[in-house]
This record gives C-alpha cells, structure tokens and sequence, in this order.
C-alpha cells in the first residue's frame, strides 16, 4: 500500500475500507437473501397455484365424472346404448354435454365402436381411447383434434360393460386464464400435451410455447421444484406439474410459470433501496471516519507543528482540550516545552547573569555596550556608563563576613535596579556595578540618574543586627566623547570612578581627558620608581621629635625623598601611593629601614631612629627579616628603632598583623601608633597591642588653640596614654603657644618645624657637631 | 375369493360317421395361472358342426340380492326360471343381443320362465341391484364346456374336422369379450392365454 503523508488520510482509507467490505458483505448478503426470498417465495406461490389447479381438476373431474356416472346408469340410456338406439344416445349426451358446459361427449363401446362424436373428433381418435378405458382409466388428458382435453369417462353396464361413456372438456386459453385469475400472483398457466410425438398446448396469457419449452418442462416434472426458464424472450420462474395422463406414454404438463422480472420487481425495488443505503451508509462512514480521524490527528497535527517550532527554539505551548490520552500528550509537550524555556532561561542567566544579584554579569554588559555603540553609530545618539563602586565594602566584608558582604551587594544591586529603572545594570564582579544610560537629548539626566543612585545606596541597611551606611562612588563616561570603544569608555569611567574616591566618596565624577592624564603620570611614576632603586635616587631625611622632659632630640622621624633626574624632588605623597598599589613599596621599605638604621648606628645612644611601615609591607611578608637584617648589619640596637604603623594595618591585617607586631616587640623593637586620632581611632586597638607610643595626629595639634575641645581631646588622649603607660609624641607642632599647651597636658615629645624640618644626613652631622658644641658649653 | 363352478355336463350326440379326435383346451392368464370356469366352444366347420338338444328348463334364482348361480351354460331354445327368495322385489332384465328381456318387480316367491332361442351370452343383471350379475350361455354346439381348475376344457369326442374353438369368461378382457381360434383337423389341443379385468367389488356369493 501507499504509504500515506497524513495518519488522518490513512485511518480514513482503512475505516472507510473496513466499513465498506462490511456493508458491502452485509448488503450482498441481504441482496442474497431478499432475491432468495423473492424466489422462494414465488416458488411457493407457484406452489400454491399448483396445489389449487389440482383441487380445480379433481372437482371438475368429479362433476363430470358424476355427470358421466349417472349417465352412464340410467336404465334407459343403458337400453338405448344396449340396444344400439343411436338417436337415444346423441340425443342424451348431448343433454348431458350441454348441462355440463362440454362441447364433446362420446360413447366408446366395449366391442370399440364410437357413438355420438362431435365433429371435430374423428371416430379413429376416439377409439383409441378404447385401450387405456379398458384398463380402466377413467380421467386424465388427452389430445384430441389436435387440442389437449380433460377426460372423464364413465362404464356402462348393461349389466355386464358395454362400453364407456366420456366427457371431453376443452383445456383452452379461456380455462387457463380462469385459473390464472384464481392465482394471488399473475401468473401464466399452459397446459402441454404430447401426443405422437408433437405436443399439444393450451396457454392463457403466456405467449405461445414451443416444443423445446415443453420438453424443458418436462424435464422438471419429477423434482416439483421451480425452476427457470425462457417463456418467450422473458426468462421465467416455472413450476411444472405432472397432470393425469389418459393414454400412457403421452406425457401432461401443467406449466405455471412467473415472468422473472415481475416476480422481482419488489425485490428489485428492495435490493435497488439497499444499494441506495448502502451507498448512502458508506458515505457517512466515510464521512465520519474522516472527522473521527480529524478528532484524533488534529491535536497530532498541531502537536507535530508545535514540536517543530520547539526544535527551531521558539517557545511554544499547545492548547489542551479534553482529558484523554492525547490532551494528556499536549500536556506533557507542554510540561516539556515549559521545561526546556525554564532551563534556556536558567542557562542564559547562568551565562548572561550573576549568580548572587541575578543582574546581567560582564559577558551581557559587553553585549549590550557593543549593541548600544552600534546604535550610537546608527543614529548618532548619545549613552552614559556609570561605574560604581561600593566604598569601604572591604571593611564591611572583612568585619562582617562575607555573608554580610553578599547581602549588601545583593541589596545595592536592587536599590541599583530599582533607581536606575528602565536602563541596563550589571554587575562585574566584586563590589563593581555598571548602568548604561541610554540620553535623549537632555545631559543633566545623566546627573539626576547618578543622584538618584547614590541616594538610593545610602539608605541606611541592617544586616545581621548591624546597621551599615552603604555608600558608592560613580564615574561616568559619555560615549562617543569619551570612548569609542568598550574598552576605553570603561576605562575612563573606572578613571573618573577613581577620582570621585579621591574626591571623598559618596560623590561621582565625569571623565575628563586630565584624569586620562595623571592616569599616566602615574605609570610613568610606577616605571621610574622602579628605576629609582636600582639608580639610588632616594634620600632619607630625618625630622627630628623632642623630648619635653628631658628637653633634648629624643628621636629621629626617617623621612623618604625622591631625586627624580628630571623632575627634580617627588613629594612622597605623590609616588608612596603608587609604591603602595604595585608593590614597589616593600624594596623600598626594606631600603629606608637599612639606611635609616645604618644612619642611626652613628648618633648618640639616647636618640632613636624612627621608620614608616605601609601596612603592604605587613601584608606582604618578609618585614620582620627585613627589620633583623637592617638590625644586623647596622649594629643598631633594637630598642632605638621604632616602627610607626597606622590603624589600617589592623583593618586589612588582623592576627597575623598582630602576632608580627609582637614577635617585633619581643626583639626589643619599638612599636608607635601613627595618626592617632583619625579614622577608627579603636581604642580596642590600645588594648589589644601594648604599643610604646602614641603619636597624635597635626589636625588635632593644629586645631589646638583655635577649636573648642580640641584640647580636650589632646587631654584626654595623653591622660590615656599616661595611664597605659604609653608615650605620646604631638605631631605638626608650629607654635610656641601649641608647645605650651602640649607640655601642659604633659605630652611626652614634640615634632613640628617649631623645632625643624627634616635635614639632610649632612644637616644632622653639622647638628651632631652643634649639640656636642652645645653640650661642651653647657657643660 | 375363491370362486367355485360346479362340474357341467353336457349330454353329447356323436354321428356314427365321425371319427372322434379328442381336444384338450388350455386356459391360462397373462401370469401362466390357469383359468377355470371359462366357457371353451368348439365350433367344427361344415358337417362336422351339431346343435345340442334343444329345450330343457334351468333355474337362475334370486337369493340374498344375488342370482344362483352365477354362470350357466343353457342349449338353445332352453327355458330359464328366475324364483324370487328375497323378501325384496328385482327387476331382472337384459340388453344382451341373444335374449334382451325384463322380468320388472317380481316380488318374493314369484318366478318367471324366460326361453333363450338364440345362441349367445345373456348378462344378467337387476335394475335395482347395480351388484347382482349373472351370465347364461346359450350355446348351439355341443361341444361346449366350462374349464376345470386347471383351466383345461377336454372334448374326448371332438370331431376329427377343422373348426374354431372360442373360450369367453365373464372378466375376459377383449372386444365381445371372448377370443377365439381356429383349430386344424385331428388338432389334439389348444392353448389360450388371456387377460381377465378384475371382478367387480362386489360380494360374489356362491352359485
């Protein structure tokens, strides 16, 4: 078989198949039947026709017979035929013949003659009935002048036989058709005789027979059954019947016959009404089949649709009716289809998304950076990228813990969200978030936008019990004015970001091409400070700080200076940061100790060295060999170096930062507190590390004679101090009158250039020589 | 049924001149079987020919609605009376050509005397009794017999001369009812078979 392109083409052709050989199979066999029926029942009419032609025969057969008996007794006709009264005899058959409706009467004697014979029948035919009379038939049919007859014969006896008396009733078309009126059905009735080989034959309605005819009929004598047959041109249903026979050896037949058409005609009509149905019936089936089957593969077709357009990566979900099995296919297909979305989408975040904040991560950001340049180029419109960048979220993780650091970043990224509404936000990594701006013409928005998000940042947020005062820095970049590219644009704004920490934090800034400037000052700065160690550019100057006690030097402050053969002296504070960001610090740390210890091994014993530690150089390791080897080769005794930290070596430090510390302590190494006063200024720290000095920081000295509590705060500080048993050392000391102030709080020593600047290693050796002057004087 | 014909003798004049030649007659049926009580006729041809003493008287009577007997063998010119023992009249008649008569209602203890003067065979019958049958045959030769139960009539003194031999039975089934054939001089024998009709159904009381 074909193979079908649609299963709705097939279940139709095999249904409609199916269907059809069983209506096809019933309706033959009705067909069968009622044709069956149809003749059966024709037959059994014929049957029935016969049965009265033989109860018709035998009545007329016993009238006559009765007529010809009585006849036949009538003492008189007895005489008269005894006596050979031909008159008489004629005379009385004639009677008789007339009262019985029969045209021919005849008496055959028992020596063989004929009396009384109507002129058709000659003397010679009716003799030869003498035979058969004399065996003693008495009924039956014969031919006589060429046309069959009932005969019915009666005996004479006188007293002994003396002959026969016989009726002849015509078998003619007029009786045949009586008794085809007699019939329920129109049938033809014929009566056929053979007589010396021809046959003789009486017909009603039917059209004239012929020998053949009768010889088929005679045929089917024995069984009685119908059976077919040509009556003319009509092919007939024909019932033969043996008819009582006068002369052996000359067969009767009474042929009924039913022409087939007519006797079919209401099967006909029936099987022709069944045909009609089952053509009728086979089209609704197939009708029905084909909705049926529409019922079934429509929600396949629209499965198969719907399956095709899941495969090329549309979404898509079938509608279910119904509950059966293939609602519960469409549901499962929609189960599967929600699925596979599900897991695009989670694919696509865990690659287009970060996982903590669920904003879009860099891979996305940089698509949507290429996407909004090309519109930038398309259409010339203008798009502002923010870089933010949580301030102190290394304090707040290292403090907190990192849960805490995940929480406020998960919260600034919906604060973020929520202010930035409607403009792309990502986060990069780390505590670094981005917005890309898209501008319609006005640029103050680019101001609102990046007001609105650090108002949003700064609410206040509790997390673990802990309130913490979230706060960011932007740098904003404009494109194409600031970058044409997504590299350059991200690094101008992380530029103008860096400035806008410079500027305080909790700001932002625009890029300017001088960010871009210094940026590479400072690389220029990080290249040479790299040849400056090995060219020996540095120079240590030292400050001195005086004890108010002893009211001598007590100390020396080393100081770092940069030579640049170009650029002449580099303040610290320009290129100390940038040692401290590349590392570069820790060789020249290690130096200044060196030099600073080598220096100092060559003053007097009373007077300490004091050295800058960068909390890198903690971080970083090898400090403490740095310090015993500058030790060693100085000869200088431990306890007149003095290491001066800041508090934010505890902020990124913590235990190993304090077990140096006293590991230092334990050589004998001094330990001094720097800037006191600013920043966290814990006083956990006093009371976690048991530090030698505290050295209070300028603001305080130079605020000390004009603000309220300023000194209060000095105080307090020294009374601290003093009762830790810490030295205090005031920094930045300009005045006489701060001098006065300080020595009255009892502040242990002073540094300012109240006293000096920082000198030369010459200065000091001309200072040394001075003092020992001095000394010889006072002396 | 058994139908039993009591012997018949007939008294025979035979001319001193003739030498006798003795006939045996034979009858039989379509089956072989023979056939008694049929009547065998020799009729010689010419001188040799003799008609039986006429006259004599014969009784035929009625008896129980049925004639007694039922086959008697008469000379011509014999007288026949028909007594009547049933307490019912009969009508007696017949239409046979050797003697038509009718003896009408005679009642009980009547008899009536009837001369048969022609040869030939009388059926008798009765008008109102459809069943009573009887046959009487007048013969004009002497050499007539009834056959034995063998169904053989003998003429021990036939004449030695050609003739015809005729044998009638009541339920002979031929036209007249009798067949007939000839017989050559010094012929010591014949043999006929015959087809006999059925006898009526009707009781046939002895005669």
């Amino acid at each position: 078989m074909r193979p079908f392109r649609s299963l709705s083409a097939r279940l139709t052709f095999q249904f409609a198949l199916l269907f059809a050989g069983a209506m096809l199979a019933v309706s033959a066999a009705l067909s069968t039947f009622i044709a069956g029926s149809a003749s059966h029942q024709v037959e059994s009419q014929l049957q029935a026709s016969g049965a009265v032609y033989d109860r018709l025969w035998q009545q007329r057969a016993h009238e006559l017979q009765n007529a010809a008996q009585l006849l036949a007794r009538d003492f008189g006709f007895r005489a008269a035929v005894a006596t050979g009264d031909g008159a008489t005899v004629q005379s009385a058959l004639g009677n008789a013949a007339a009262r019985l409706r029969v045209r021919t009467a005849f008496i055959v004697s028992a020596d063989g003659h004929v009396i009384g014979i109507d002129g058709a029948v000659t003397s010679l035919e009716a003799s030869s009935l003498w035979e058969p009379l004399d065996e003693g038939r008495l009924t039956g049919v014969a031919v006589l002048a060429g046309r069959p007859r009932q005969l019915v014969a009666a005996p004479i006896m006188a007293p002994t036989l003396i002959g026969w008396v016989v009726f002849a009733a015509d078998l003619d078309g007029r009786e045949m058709r009586s008794l085809e009126r007699l019939s329920a059905i129109p049938l033809h009735a014929a009566v056929l005789v053979e007589s010396k080989g021809k046959w003789a034959e009486a017909t009603g309605s039917m059209a004239q027979l012929n020998g053949k005819a009768a010889t088929v009929a005679e045929r089917h004598l024995k069984n009685r059954a119908a059976f077919e047959m040509k009556i003319g041109v009509d092919p007939s249903i024909a019932l033969a019947k043996p008819l009582p026979i006068f002369s052996s050896g000359e067969p009767a037949v009474l042929l009924l016959a039913y022409p087939r058409a007519q006797a079919l005609a209401d099967a006909r009509k029936l099987q022709l009404a069944l045909a009609v149905m089952t053509l009728l019936g086979l089209l609704l089936a197939a009708f029905a089949t084909w909705r049926a089957a529409g019922r079934i593969t429509q929600p396949l077709a629209r499965l198969d649709a719907a399956a095709g357009r899941l495969a090329s990566g549309e979404h898509v979900q079938v509608r279910v009716r119904g509950r059966d099995e293939l609602a519960r296919l469409a549901q499962s297909f929609n189960d599967m289809a929600g699925k596979i979305a599900e897991r695009e989408h989670r694919i696509t975040q865990l690659a287009f998304n970060d996982v903590l904040t669920g904003l879009p991560n860099r891979t996305m950001f940089h698509q949507q950076l290429d996407h909004l340049f090309r519109v930038s180029e398309g259409n010339g419109s203008l798009f502002a990228l923010h870089c933010l960048d949580l301030d102190q979220f290394k304090v707040i993780n290292d403090t907190l813990g990192h849960p805490a650091g995940d929480a406020l970043l998960v919260a600034a990224g919906q604060r973020l969200t929520q202010a930035a509404r409607g403009q792309f936000v990502a986060r990069l990594g780390g505590d670094e978030f981005v917005v890309l701006q898209t501008l319609t013409g006005d640029r103050n928005a680019i101001d609102h936008l990046a007001r609105d998000i650090l108002d949003a940042i700064s609410k206040p947020l509790v997390i673990d019990g802990n309130e913490i005062v979230p706060s960011t820095s932007i740098g904003i970049a404009i494109a194409q004015h600031d970058g044409g590219d997504n590299g350059t644009l991200l690094k101008n704004a992380d530029l103008a970001l860096y400035r806008a920490k410079e500027a305080g934090r909790g700001t932002f800034a625009f890029f300017e091409e001088s960010l871009n400037e210094r940026a590479q000052e400072r690389r220029q700065i990080e290249t040479d400070l790299r040849l400056a160690i090995e060219r020996g550019e540095f120079q240590l100057y030292y400050q001195p700080l005086f004890d108010l006690e002893q009211n001598r030097i007590c100390s020396f402050e080393a100081l770092i200076r940069w030579n640049h053969p170009e650029r002449g002296l580099i303040s610290p504070i320009d290129f100390i940061p940038v040692a401290e960001d590349t590392g570069l610090i820790v060789p020249i740390g290690a130096w200044v100790v060196r030099e600073a210890c080598a220096q100092a091994v060559r003053w007097p014993e009373h007077i300490r060295i004091a050295v800058n530690v960068s909390p890198v150089q903690f971080h970083r390791g090898g400090l403490e060999a740095t310090i015993l080897r500058a030790l060693a080769d100085s000869g200088l005794a431990p306890a007149r170096l003095e290491i001066e930290i800041t508090e934010s070596i505890f902020l990124e430090g913590g235990e190993p930062t304090l077990r140096l510390l006293h590991s230092l302590r334990a050589l004998g190494v001094r330990i001094a507190l720097d800037d006191f006063g600013t920043g966290y200024s814990s006083l956990s720290y006093l009371q976690s590390f048991p530090f030698d000095k505290l050295k209070i920081d300028r603001s305080f000295i130079q605020n000390l004679l004009t603000r309220e509590g300023a000194s209060a705060i000095v105080r307090a500080i020294t009374e601290l101090a003093q009762a830790l048993g810490i030295e205090t050392t005031a920094e930045g000391v300009e005045e006489t009158a701060q001098l006065m102030e300080l020595r009255s709080h009892g502040c242990s020593s002073v540094q300012g250039f109240l006293f000096a600047e920082p000198m030369s290693v010459d200065d000091l050796d001309e200072l040394f020589e001075h003092e020992a002057l001095a000394m010889q004087k006072v002396a | 049924m058994v139908r039993r014909i009591p012997a018949f003798a007939v008294g025979l004049c035979l001319p001193a001149s003739l030498v006798a030649a003795p006939l045996s007659v034979r009858v039989v049926d379509a089956g072989g079987r023979p056939v008694r009580d049929a009547v065998v006729t020799l009729y010689p041809a010419g001188q040799a020919a003799r008609a039986p003493r006429g006259g004599g008287h014969y009784v035929v009577s009625q008896k129980n609605i049925q004639f007694h007997p039922f086959l008697t063998i008469v000379p011509v010119g014999a007288d026949v009376s028909f007594p009547n023992f049933d307490s019912t009249k009969h009508h007696v008649y017949s239409f046979s050509p050797a003697k038509r008569f009718e003896l009408k209602l005679f009642a009980r203890d009547q008899s009536r005397t009837v001369r048969f003067d022609r040869a030939g065979v009388v059926a008798l019958g009765c008008n109102i009794h459809d069943a009573m049958s009887a046959f009487i045959v007048v013969t004009d030769s002497v050499w007539t017999a009834r056959t034995n139960a063998q169904g053989i009539a003998a003429f021990g003194d036939a004449p030695n001369a050609p003739g015809r031999v005729t044998v009638w039975h009541p339920y002979l089934r031929a036209p007249g009812g009798f067949v007939q054939t000839n017989v050559a001089a010094g012929q010591r024998g014949a043999n006929f078979s015959i087809r006999l009709r059925a006898p009526p159904p009707m009781p046939m009381p002895d005669y």
